[in-house]
């Protein structure tokens, strides 16, 4: 059995001018324990829409959303879910806001140990104290992701979280997810629209196109971990992925 | 890492001080500021009184003063900290204080061209304040007490409401539209119901005060809660948060700056109640002794009330200004 579900989806929105549009049509894909699993395509293609219908934030018109078998209602602590600009509470200290579900889930005496080793697995040492404008994009990213791991969920839920962050950043928190996939296990599903980062980091990339988003192709990576950007066969799979976003149309301007 | 971190804060702080206090050190205005307040004491000393009044506590006050500003600024000399850029940065107002201090005293118990009853000396004040300092310590004390339960009863009943209102849009519903046409009405007006009504005056004072103060606190809490970024809801949902900890952990937080702007605001209109109550119905108080004070002529006792105001009206407000600071402090100081 699959650890994830989605069955037949459909998402519909109402616009400003009260036309329905279909957002998302018709998806369907399982992710297994323990995968790495990208959503990738251009802006608006709905793949955070999609994100959320896994999480439980909204739910989808028509199909279904199954995690264990079981329908997905509502957002749960056993789905983390990693926003874009980390969301960090900002009247919470870095510390306190790693430890914010610990608290709330095990009350007072929750684990001061188990925030410590994130702490440190998450390079914050130092930042414990510090509030969250007083840290770099890339640190509040850290902490964000750490915020969501420490609760040890069974399915990690990442809405773009490199996607306002500069290059050098990008790669470094890249580095970090790959590293806490690696020890933890945890099966990952990462919305993104670069594509070195899909490459880098999934076993699978499920291809997305524009609007109403439907999936063109779910494509195995067969790149051996860890992976080397520079590589050949890096550089030749990537390329793939890029043929596989162009759509074959000529306006289409590829994410990249 | 760790005093890195402490460093950053502390250039943080020094950043954040040279933004409010920017004028810079200078040692001419800091002597000339002396000076003023020194020559205010020789002008008060030695130009001849036309009214009667004793000068005393005139003179102690100018003498503290000059050595509260004599003690600063050998402080700021020597060191490099808050008491340095504050006493700089004040240095020239001070000396404004001093001149306005011998003008003052000059037209008023010197040449008497702004006469007793109506206008008085600030010596005259202060001479006042002495004489009657027991029953303005009481009245001042009395009014404090009363103001504290009243202010307290005013911006809990303001919270709660406004964080129900901001956050349930069924309660938003059936009570706002009321709410709203009730908080519009100037709280003085209930004055001569709530004089009846009330068993005791005391009661009655209560009342009218909070009254003046719930409405712009739960109308701005109400702002303030509907003005939380949804996201932070979201990522609170994924962590677990129960709804009695979304609103003690993101909600309540999320709506204190504004919480505070409805604080401030209703903070005027509280002292404004205050006055306005104890004057009419109350037996002790500062709005009593003015009342008081105008029933027996005596206009410079209802010149010392108002200065014993200005005074503690002042120190509340600096005092809710530092809770708000420390309850406030995770925000960006660039905001």
């Amino acid at each position: 059995m699959s650890l994830l579900e989605v069955k037949a989806v459909n998402r519909i929105l109402t616009d400003n001018n009260g036309q329905r549009v279909p957002v998302l049509n018709n998806i369907n894909f399982d992710v297994e324990p323990g995968e790495f699993v990208s959503l990738i395509g251009p802006s608006g293609c709905g793949k955070t829409t999609l994100l959320r219908l896994i999480s439980g934030l909204d739910q989808p018109e028509s199909g279904t959303v199954k995690v264990n078998d079981k329908l997905v209602t509502k957002p749960d602590v056993s789905r983390g879910y990693v926003f874009q600009h980390g969301s960090l509470f900002p009247w919470f200290s870095i510390r306190d806001n790693i430890s914010a579900g610990l608290r709330v889930t095990q009350g007072r005496h929750f684990d001061q140990a188990l925030v410590d080793q994130y702490i440190d697995l998450m390079g914050l040492k130092g930042f414990e104290s510090a509030f969250p404008h007083q840290v770099s994009g890339g640190m509040a990213q850290r902490a964000a992701l750490a915020r969501s791991i420490i609760m040890h969920p069974e399915l990690l839920l990442l809405d773009e979280p490199m996607g306002a962050l500069d290059a050098f950043t990008r790669a470094d928190i890249q580095n970090v997810i790959y590293r806490v996939w690696q020890q933890t296990k945890t099966t990952m599903i990462l919305v993104t629209h670069d594509i070195d980062e899909a490459v880098y980091l999934s076993n699978r990339i499920i291809v997305m196109t524009p609007r109403p988003g439907q999936i063109k192709e779910i494509v195995t990576n067969p790149l051996p971990y860890p992976r080397q950007r520079t590589s050949d066969e890096f550089l030749k799979f990537r390329q793939q992925i890029q043929d596989k976003l162009n759509f074959g149309a000529k306006d289409q301007v590829a994410a990249s | 890492m760790q005093s890195s971190v402490k460093q950053e804060r502390q250039l943080i702080q020094q950043h954040e001080r040279e933004r409010n206090y920017w004028k810079k050190w200078s040692i001419g205005w800091n002597v000339f500021s002396v000076l003023t307040i020194a020559l205010a004491y020789l002008e008060n000393a030695l130009v001849p009184t036309q009214e009667t009044v004793d000068n005393r506590y005139y003179h102690w006050f100018l003498g503290a003063y000059i050595a509260y500003l004599i003690i600063v600024y050998v402080i700021g000399q020597v060191t490099h900290g808050g008491v340095r850029s504050y006493s700089g940065h004040f240095a020239q107002l001070n000396s404004s204080i001093g001149i306005l201090l011998i003008i003052q005293d000059l037209i008023t118990e010197k040449f008497a061209l702004m006469a007793l009853p109506f206008f008085v000396s600030f010596a005259q004040i202060l001479q006042q304040i002495h004489e009657d300092a027991k029953l303005l310590w009481e009245s001042t004390l009395s009014s404090l007490g009363l103001w504290a339960v009243s202010f307290v009863v005013g911006t809990l009943l303001g919270v709660f409401l406004g964080l129900f209102m901001g956050r349930y849009r069924q309660f938003n519903y059936w009570a706002f539209p009321y709410l709203k046409v009730i908080g519009i009405i100037p709280a003085a007006a209930w004055m001569p119901l709530t004089m009846v009504i009330f068993p005791t005056s005391y009661m009655a004072e209560v009342f009218l005060i909070a009254f003046s103060v719930w409405f712009p606190v739960a109308f701005m809490t109400i702002g303030g809660v509907q003005g939380i970024s949804k996201d932070y809801f979201e990522s609170a949902k994924t962590l677990g948060f129960s709804e009695f900890q979304i609103v003690r952990k993101i909600v309540i937080p999320g709506a204190l700056p504004s919480i505070f702007i409805g604080v401030f605001t209703a903070m005027g209109l509280s002292f404004t109640m205050l006055v306005i109550s104890e004057m009419i119905g109350a037996k002790v108080g500062l709005g009593w002794y003015i009342n008081w004070a105008k029933g027996v002529g005596n206009y410079t006792q209802v010149y010392a009330a108002i200065a014993i105001m200005a005074l503690l009206f002042s120190v509340i407000f600096a005092v809710i200004n530092k809770v708000e600071a420390r309850l406030l402090r995770w925000r960006d100081a660039g905001r």
